[in-house]
């Protein structure tokens, strides 16, 4: 009896439910039209078998409650009704099958005319190829990734030079054309994943898988790596920017090219001896840092990062916001570098000071944070020593002032909320796993031990 | 040859004494099984306590100092792991299958009794195994409980150097206990049946157990395989599931294996283990239903054949589970034909044990309102599995919430829920006591409405594009700040859910001694397990003659007959007409 | 009446039904010693275990990106001056086969109950696997000499090595677990174990050692022949 009651209230429920909910699938801003369409037919076919065959069970059990001067009917079996039964089912289920298989059809058939784009994952970034004016894509093998060749592409392939490029988590589209992406994976599986256009592959490391849809709404949209691939898999993320032809080409016009990215020389110290007199005089002639000036240590740190950060700094990805006081200071002073052999210059200079190491001048308990950093561990490396392959800078040697500060601007969006920051938004999901003070304090004791 | 079938023999059973024979080294099949369930609900609530932690992070994220992504993974991992392998099959066949199959089938025990036993020890080892692995350096693994290689074995995923290890031999041992334990009750079920019992009068229970363990022991070697391979790649460096790879930016000396294939092993075994979990609770809640809705069980044949049919398909849809692994499209056709088609006879299960509920006599007891309350739940859980299934709709859903809210649904609470009616329903005959029956409602009412407010609206999660397994959603563009608040909701559910738990362990621990005596079937049940001797029955349950049957075991209700069940062993002779 | 028609749910119902229906008879399914039932059933999912194993063989030596080594030189001996390819497997091969027959010859006498024949025959079986093991043992050590490692080999693709490894490994664990199973089941033989319990153990052990014997017959094809 309440049991009865309950069931049709849950029956009922279910169906308010559905209809209050604001949790629905995201606008499709795709060709995909037919997937949502095989979803709503779906939704509707077991929608009313839910609601039928428990509405029905509520009313048997409401029904035929126990009496005792009535007998259960004694019935074997019915085979007419059974076989009826059946063919029903075989029905719905082909009515749901058979649309089905169609547009899986079309999702395994790619058109033509399709642009080609490559999509690289590792852990636990995003890398991008576009082919360029031959529109050929060249060879690849993880054999030939490198620091200067991130992607693995063949440098012996005609087709690779002018392969274009794309290292940030960002890319564009143009809007109305098929695109066709090839999935390729450097190290374990991702997925690669747009809830708007309501596609995903997994990428494999060892094999080439793909799949295509047509963006037909301007716009960015998120990508995401669906298939566990490591402790920063919920931070693996990604923009695809759906724009008109012109804005799209521009846009891509902005990219270097494979042979391009090859040729960057190495920095000139001496010239960079010069420009750094300046930044001596807050971070110290030997580099060293002043807590003071708010300045860290910059000797010691990895060139690759400096480079990375100076660009930031210049290019308004760091610095910007309205309490990053230190920020601002120093996004003002990165503008008087003028180019990128500027930048290249100054940090040759700082790799060839000597790196002193700091004191500490705070307390924390390193044993919790040990435990803590194992986390961190996996991609600025066990012993701190930072990881180029992963972005992720050095943190050993820092100073721990520093480090705290800079752990609590990620943590109050002081930094790394820029767009284009893509480690920066990586670290900002990071640093939210140390949701107390002392966390940070612990896991920076931890780092200063190592 | 000189040889006599089991149920001609004359056995000469000499009881264990000590109690050490009787209790611990015990080859009493319904010893063994007591032994099999309570360490099964033991690991259990561990997986209970781990599906707590893992809803507080997810409904309240940032709060808590004491997880962080890489101990969330490993929660996610041992949770669904110990859960599917060492909570449920352990329970379900290690279990009730040793507890039921020599009773049901008028057997005297299992046909290898020390067989039986080692399988059972061999069980409790693998379970310390596993729970050892929380103790290793980097803790237990945390690549998933599809253990995908490379990322497996690999440093960057949670305890990859000694988690995964543990597990893999863990598994290996599970399945070395599960293999004894197996033959054994395949072997019981069809050469020691009492006289008169055919294959065609077994109650339905047995059928569900008899396929399941058939699954097992051909889906089983698959993993095992795969386990092993798996140990070379991670010990021996070997390059199986391993392609030329740079993980976290060193080159590795692997190369030319192939990750897929540890896929299409994992899930020839991995489908049909989700049905070895559903079946033997398919056949249990039949039973249930029929004994409390004092009716047969409607259109049995076609039950059967049901259950025969659903396994013998779960051995071709395997690749339903990779439709996004990046194998070869078009293999997509083959397997959402074949998975959608174990609709059909899923369906008629359904169907069946709706109608047996149609004009009966229901009596709304403890195990009767699981069992039915089982029945809603599957439903819902089946059905959002064709979504999965239509090939072109797994796309968008799959390794989102929706996937996460199916399972769950099909095996997170459907079989939970029929475990419990088994437990309420033969506890009287195991304890020879009856439960606390307001514990029961309680403990009844919490579990399924608290379950289905976890489960419903995760699907709508799923329908948002909320990823599985990740520590934290951080801002997207796409999900609205109310799913975060839907979450929260999700996890207080969770957290009373798991806290009813309570009343089910206390019922049990106090009923165990203090509950009421109940006379001899207290269900005015018609299967063999209730017409032994004596109850709770003793070693070698028949006393000195094996029972004889005459009938089917769903003789409820017979027109013409004076009480509303004829026992098995009642021969048509001796059935007490009613007198008009 | 009713339950007349339902007690014999099975009989009823005509062509294949009926024929189930004979199947699914009283007491058991099979007309035979549940023991040898419960082997069969075993065997069943070893041979699960072992098709798994030889299927992963296939696919990574297809997908394998070096040349795979080329048997008939990796397994040559050199034999008084003559290099002989493959004889050692052959000789393996045929200790094996060899067994089988033994073994054949153990059940027939165990069911004549002349212990002291089945005992020897089934020590001589076990002899011949301790044979078949340690050749194999001299052959894995001269392919470790030769350098074959699992992780690689001078011969070419790595996986040959992990899969030989593997596979051999395994099947000659079962060949041991045989020789000891046979040890074991002879002893109580002789001494008048089963004169009441009837020796179906024999022939259920000898099951078992065919089984073994069979499976080598496909990975003799699979790796020295292929
Ligand atoms: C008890 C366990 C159980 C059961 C019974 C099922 C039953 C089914 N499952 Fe499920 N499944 C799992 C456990 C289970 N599943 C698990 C654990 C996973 C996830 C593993 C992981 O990735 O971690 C999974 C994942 C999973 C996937 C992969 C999703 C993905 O990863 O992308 C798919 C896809 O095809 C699927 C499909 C199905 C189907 C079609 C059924 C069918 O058998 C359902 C049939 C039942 C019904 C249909 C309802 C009753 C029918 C009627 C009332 C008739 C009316 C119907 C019509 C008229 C149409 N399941
Ligand atoms: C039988 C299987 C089973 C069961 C019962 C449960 C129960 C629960 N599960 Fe679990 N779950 C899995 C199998 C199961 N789960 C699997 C296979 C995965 C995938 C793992 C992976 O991705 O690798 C998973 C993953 C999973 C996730 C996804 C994590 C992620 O992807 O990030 C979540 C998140 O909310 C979750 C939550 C819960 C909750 C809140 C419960 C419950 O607490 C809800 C309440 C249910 C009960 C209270 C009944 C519990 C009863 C028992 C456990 C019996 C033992 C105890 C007694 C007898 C008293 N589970
Ligand atoms: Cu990459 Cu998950
Ligand atoms: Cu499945």
């Amino acid at each position: 009896m309440k049991l009865a009651v309950v069931l049709v209230l849950l029956v009922v429920g279910s169906i308010i439910f559905h209809f209050v909910s604001p949790w629905w699938f995201t606008p499709l801003a795709s060709n995909w039209g037919s997937i949502d369409f095989t979803i709503n037919l779906t939704f509707w076919v077991t929608g009313f078998v839910f609601i039928a065959v428990n509405l029905f069970l509520a009313y048997a059990v409401y029904k035929f409650r126990h009496d005792k001067n009535r007998k259960a009917l004694y019935e074997p079996e019915n085979q007419k009704l059974e076989g009826w039964l059946t063919a029903i089912t075989t029905l719905g289920v082909i009515s749901l099958l058979a649309p089905g298989l169609v547009v899986w059809n079309d999702f395994v058939s790619v058109p033509e005319e399709a642009d080609v784009i490559e999509v690289v994952g590792q852990q636990w970034q995003w890398g991008f190829r576009y082919p360029g004016k031959d529109g050929k894509l060249g060879d690849s093998d993880s054999r030939h990734v490198s620091m200067e060749n991130p992607l693995g592409i063949d440098p012996t392939d005609e087709a690779g030079q002018d392969d274009i490029i794309v290292l940030e988590h960002e890319i564009h589209l143009p809007i109305d054309r098929p695109v066709k992406t090839l999935l390729r994976s450097k190290d374990v599986l991702h997925d690669f994943a747009v809830p708007q256009f309501r596609v995903k592959m997994d990428l494999i490391p060892g094999t080439v898988s793909y799949l295509w849809f047509t963006p037909t709404v301007d716009g960015t949209f998120d990508i995401l790596c669906m298939e566990l691939c490591g402790i920063a898999h919920h931070a693996m993320r990604g923009k695809i920017v759906v724009e008109s032809v012109e804005k799209y080409t521009e846009w891509l016009s902005t990219k270097p090219t494979f042979a391009e990215t090859q040729n960057g020389g190495k920095g000139d110290p001496i010239a960079g001896q010069a420009s750094f007199a300046v930044c001596g005089s807050c971070h110290g002639q030997q580099g060293e840092g002043n807590m003071a000036m708010n300045a860290p240590q910059l000797s010691g740190q990895s060139p690759w990062y400096l480079r990375r950060q100076l660009h930031n700094y210049k290019n308004g990805l760091r610095g910007t916001h309205k309490d990053d006081i230190p920020g601002q200071q120093m996004a003002s002073m990165a503008a008087m570098l003028q180019d990128d052999v500027a930048i290249k210059n100054v940090v040759a200079y700082i790799d060839s000071l000597s790196a002193p190491t700091p004191s500490s001048t705070f307390e924390g308990d390193p044993e919790h944070g040990k435990s803590l950093y194992v986390t961190c561990g996996s991609c600025h490396g066990k012993q701190g020593q930072g990881k180029f392959s992963l972005g992720a800078p050095k943190l050993a040697g820092m100073q721990d002032w520093y480090l705290k500060r800079q752990i609590n601007n990620f943590k109050t969006g002081l930094r790394g909320v820029h767009k284009k920051d893509n480690y920066g938004s990586q670290m900002i999901l990071m640093a939210r796993m140390l949701s107390s003070d002392e966390a940070v304090d612990d896991v920076v004791s931890y780092i200063n031990t190592l | 040859m000189s040889y006599v079938a089991i149920a001609d023999q004359v056995s000469e059973l000499h009881d264990p004494q000590s109690f050490i024979t009787k209790y611990v080294w015990s080859q009493d099949h319904k010893v063994i099984a007591i032994q099999y369930g309570t360490t099964a609900v033991l690991v259990g609530l561990v997986a209970l306590v781990l599906s707590g932690l893992m809803r507080l992070q997810l409904g309240f994220p940032d709060t808590f100092d004491f997880i962080d992504p890489n101990s969330y993974l490993q929660f996610v991992t041992m949770h669904g792991m110990i859960m599917v392998i060492y909570l449920l099959t352990a329970l379900l066949l290690g279990g009730f299958g040793n507890y039921l199959i020599p009773l049901m089938v008028g057997a005297r025990d299992m046909v290898f009794p020390f067989l039986n036993m080692l399988s059972y020890w061999s069980y409790l080892l693998s379970v310390i195994i596993l729970m050892a692995s929380f103790f290793v350096p980097g803790g237990p693994t945390g690549a998933g409980w599809t253990l995908y290689p490379p990322q497996a074995i690999l440093p960057g995923t949670p305890g990859a150097d000694w988690g995964i290890i543990l597990m893999l031999v863990s598994l290996g041992v599970f399945i070395v206990a599960f293999t004894m334990g197996g033959l054994n009750y395949v072997t019981t079920v069809l050469q020691a049946r009492a006289r008169g019992m055919t294959l065609m009068r077994m109650p339905l229970s047995i059928w569900g157990i008899f396929v399941a363990t058939i699954l097992g022991l051909l889906a089983f070697p698959a993993l095992l395989v795969s386990a092993v391979m798996m140990m070379f790649d991670k010990v021996l460096a070997t390059s199986f599931f391993m392609p030329a790879l740079v993980s976290l930016g060193e080159h590795s000396e692997t190369v030319g294996g192939s990750p897929v294939l540890f896929q299409h092993l994992f899930w020839f075994f991995g489908h049909p283990e989700v049905y070895i979990v559903a079946l033997p609770a398919f056949g249990m809640v039949s039973d249930v239903l029929s004994v409390h809705a004092r009716k047969n069980i409607f259109g049995y044949r076609m039950m059967v054949w049901a259950i025969v049919a659903i396994g013998g398909l779960s051995f071709v849809v395997w690749a339903h589970h990779m439709y996004v692994s990046g194998m070869n499209p078009t293999f997509g056709f083959f397997f959402a034909t074949t998975t959608l088609i174990i609709a059909v006879p899923t369906a008629i299960k359904v169907y069946n044990w709706v109608l047996t509920l149609w004009r009966g006599n229901i009596h709304m007891t403890i195990p009767m309102i699981f069992a039915i309350g089982f029945i809603f739940t599957f439903t819902h859980g089946g059905l959002t599995g064709l979504f999965l299934g239509n090939v072109v709709i797994d796309l968008p859903l799959s390794d989102t919430y929706f996937v996460v809210a199916h399972f769950h649904m099909v095996m997170g609470v459907s079989p939970i829920l029929v475990l419990f009616a088994a437990i309420y329903h033969w506890f009287p005959l195991a304890s020879g006591r009856m439960f606390n029956e307001r514990l029961g409602q309680l403990h009844f009412w919490f579990t399924f409405l608290g379950t289905y407010a976890v489960y419903l609206p995760m699907h709508y999660l799923g329908f948002l594009g909320v990823p599985r397994r990740y520590f934290a959603m951080g801002n997207t563009d796409f999900i609205p700040e109310s799913a975060q608040t839907l979450n929260s909701g999700i996890t207080v559910a969770a957290l009373i859910v798991g806290l009813a738990q309570i009343f089910f362990i206390v019922n049990i621990i106090i009923s165990i001694r203090g509950g009421r005596k109940c006379d001899k079937n207290p269900w005015n049940a018609a299967s063999l397990e209730w017409l032994t001797p004596d109850m709770p029955p003793h070693h070698g349950n028949w006393g000195k003659t094996l029972p004889e049957v005459h009938r089917w075991a769903y003789d409820y209700s017979v027109p013409g007959a004076k009480d509303d069940f004829i026992p098995q062993t009642t021969p048509e002779s001796e059935v007490v007409k009613e007198n008009t | 009446m009713a339950t007349e028609e339902t007690s014999t749910v099975a009989k009823t119902g005509s062509g294949w039904q009926s024929l189930v229906s004979d199947w699914s008879e009283d007491k058991q399914t099979f007309e035979i010693h549940w023991g040898k039932l419960m082997m069969w059933i075993f065997l069943l999912g070893d041979t699960f275990i072992f098709t798994v194993f030889l299927t992963g063989y296939m696919n990574v030596r297809m997908s394998a990106v070096d040349a795979w080594p080329n048997p008939s030189q990796v397994f040559a001996l050199t034999l008084f001056g003559t290099h002989l390819p493959l004889i050692l497997i052959a000789i393996m091969t045929f200790v094996l086969i060899t067994s089988s027959g033994t073994m054949a010859m153990a059940v027939n006498f165990g069911y004549r109950r002349d212990k002291t024949k089945t005992m020897v025959l089934m020590l001589a079986t076990a002899a011949l696997g301790v044979m078949f093991v340690s050749m194999q043992v001299f052959e894995w050590s001269k392919l470790i000499s030769e350098g074959v490692r699992p992780w690689a080999n001078p011969f070419g693709a790595a996986q040959f090595g992990s899969t030989f490894f593997m596979i051999t490994g395994f099947h000659g664990l079962h060949v041991s677990i045989g020789v000891i199973y046979l040890t074991i089941v002879a002893i109580k033989v002789k001494k008048g174990h089963y004169d009441k319990k009837g020796y179906e153990i024999v022939e259920i052990t000898g099951l078992y050692w065919h089984f073994v014997d069979l499976v080598w017959v496909f990975i003799f094809a699979f790796f020295y022949l292929w």
